[in-house]
């Protein structure tokens, strides 16, 4: 199968996420999105590391992941704090600060 | 079988890097003590220390000029100079942070630990010299400033400053690294240098467009960082509502790395594209200005205005890069080090009002306090009169190297942009300076009965009480910085000189 394929999936991927980080009111779902983003760089750099036939790619991805497990943690840890706090859980009633 | 041999490892040459990534630990299980006093003052002491540490390794190596770790880092005096901008940028935080609320909440282990790695991935942003490096770096820089953000945690605008920033930071990244991915794809090569070659076996402009679409996300995802204007809509947001002393961190460091990188990154890697980005940043560049500028006018919140007026000079600084020259990034780094220490004192200001009188970063926080308190006053009006580029000011200096790199590089245009940005942000700057100066204290300042409380619980509400010794230091070291060096600019031009010859190949 040739390399476009796999480009056109991972560039759908990656415009799926964006457009869900943009519409989407829940902080959770946004995160998730966030990972559609990364994830669809990851498949394009393993489908570049397979077409240019070196490994540099690969490498890439892997360290994409650690990093986006990083985020999702810390972006997991805000939500919880703000729960307990009792403040909306939603993007758009985030409105103590404007501008 | 083959035996697997790791890269060589340089430790001299790590050192600076290592000294922030061993204190950030050190201090991390330090803070784990039980004793108040360790937590409340060896665990700030411990991070000086180890800021202290790197910051004297980076200069034992200025000399350094090599790749080490196998091409993934390279130190040569671009990068010593902009790590040692950032480690001064963390201990002057340190300073703020002191008897801040911040620290107390988040535990001090954590909070010091977070800035010292947030510290150390700068470094390794502004040293990076392959495409994996630079996201390691991006990241590292910003997974610690999130949770900064969000570190009061019982003040909900701190955790909404941090999710925002969360949120739009990761688009940020997710948008590089695609962006990072394509050029991979359509060169074959993460390291700079062989992308550099790549794109030079092409000759004349880079019309590959796998390579122009990477190109245009990978600027989306740093301008995201440096917030150049369109995607600068979340740094009032999250300077607002972030701890002060992390706003303050936030607007210098930040800014150091992320230029630093673009620097790297598109003076090194895709030198031989420059007909293709330089138009593009160049039009941003024009943006950011008017917008930062435009956006400054009407706020009322000190904090938010400097955010706009950062957006404002994020703009003036991206003309440097744009002209691709050695002279650019000379003025670019010389305007890098006006600009902390005078956004430093000017952050240090407002660090001691909002305790003085429980305002917050209001602008009525700061009236009248030309007669009261001169040893304040006086920072914050250097502070604006060297972020407007008054002469006699470092800031003027830096401007005017900015506009002459400009000129020199056929810009000349966007010198004219940045006088006439200038000349339009007076109206903010000088507001502060008036509402110092020529109006009297407010009545309405809340005193509390029996004036300054030592100690309050960690969960008192911010009332009035002392700013702390260590702040106003700040405010007055830091103000001296820019204008010894309007008088006297010879040294940090030197720094600034040695930081642009490490990039040869420009003209």
């Amino acid at each position: 199968m040739s390399i476009e394929w796999y480009l056109v999936v991972s560039a759908m991927i990656f415009c799926i996420g964006a457009g869900g980080v943009i519409t989407r009111r829940s902080p959770l779902v946004t995160l998730l999105c966030l990972e559609l983003m990364l994830n669809a760089g990851n498949l394009a750099l393993i489908a570049f590391s397979r077409m240019w036939g070196n490994a540099e790619g690969q490498v890439f991805a892997i360290i994409v992941m650690v990093v986006a497990a990083c985020e999702v943690c810390v972006g997991l840890g805000v939500i919880v704090a703000m729960y307990r706090r009792r403040l909306p859980i939603d993007v758009d009633d985030m409105r103590e600060l404007h501008g | 079988m083959i035996a697997a041999t790791g890269p060589h490892i340089d430790v001299e040459a790590l050192s600076p890097l290592l000294a922030l990534t061993g204190g950030g630990l050190v201090v991390l299980l330090v803070g784990l003590l039980r004793p108040r006093v360790v937590r409340e003052v060896l665990v700030p002491l411990l991070a000086l220390a180890s800021l202290a540490a790197a910051l004297g390794l980076a200069i034992w190596q200025w000399d350094a000029d090599e790749e080490i770790i196998a091409g993934a880092l390279r130190v040569d005096t671009l990068a010593l100079a902009f790590t040692a901008f950032v480690i001064v940028a963390a201990a002057i935080t340190v300073l703020l942070s002191w008897r801040a609320v911040a620290p107390r909440e988040a535990a001090h282990g954590e909070y010091y630990a977070m800035l010292l790695v947030s510290a150390a991935g700068m470094s390794v942003l502004v040293q990076a010299q392959n495409l994996v490096s630079l996201f390691i770096g991006f990241e590292l820089l910003s997974v610690p400033l999130y949770v900064l953000c969000a570190s009061e945690m019982r003040r909900s605008s701190s955790l909404e400053a941090g999710l925002k920033y969360l949120i739009i930071g990761s688009v940020g990244s997710a948008t590089l690294l695609y962006g990072l991915a394509l050029i991979y794809g359509a060169t074959g090569r993460t390291d700079f240098a062989a992308i550099a070659d790549a794109l030079n076996s092409v000759g004349g402009p880079v019309s590959d467009p796998l390579f122009l679409t990477g190109l245009a996300l990978s600027v989306v995802g740093l301008a995201f960082k440096v917030s150049v204007a369109p995607f600068h809509q979340w740094t009032p947001d999250a300077y607002e509502g972030a701890p002060t002393p992390v706003t303050a961190f936030m607007a210098t460091a930040t800014k150091v790395a992320a230029l630093g990188v673009i620097i790297r990154f598109f003076d090194v890697a895709l030198i031989n594209a420059q007909p293709d980005w330089a138009p593009a940043l160049a039009a941003l560049a024009t943006i950011t200005i008017v917008v930062g500028n435009v956006g400054a006018i009407g706020q009322t919140s000190v904090k938010r205005l400097l955010a706009w007026s950062s957006v404002a000079q994020a703009g003036y600084m991206l003309a440097g890069i744009v002209v691709g020259t050695q002279h650019g990034i000379e003025a670019v780094a010389f305007y890098l080090a006006a600009y902390l220490v005078m956004n430093m004192a000017a952050f240090a200001v407002v660090v001691a009002r909002a305790r003085e009188t429980g305002l917050g970063d209001a602008i009525e926080a700061l009236e009248g306090i030309g007669q009261s308190k001169p040893l304040l006053a006086w920072p914050m009006t250097i502070a604006m009169l060297g972020l407007a580029g008054i002469p006699g000011t470092a800031g003027f200096i830096g401007k005017f190297f900015l506009i002459d790199g400009a000129v020199d590089g056929d810009y000349a245009w966007l010198g004219i942009v940045i006088v006439v940005g200038s000349a339009v942000s007076l109206v903010y700057y000088l507001k502060v300076v008036a509402a110092m100066w020529m109006r009297p204290a407010p009545r309405s300042v809340p005193v509390l009965a029996g004036g300054a409380v030592d100690d309050p619980p960690a969960d008192a509400p911010a009332g009035p009480r002392a700013a702390g010794g260590e702040v106003t230091l700040v405010a007055v070291g830091c103000a001296a910085g820019p204008v010894v060096f309007g008088v006297l600019p010879g040294p940090l031009f030197d720094i600034a000189r040695d930081a642009a010859a490490a990039m040869s190949h420009l003209f």
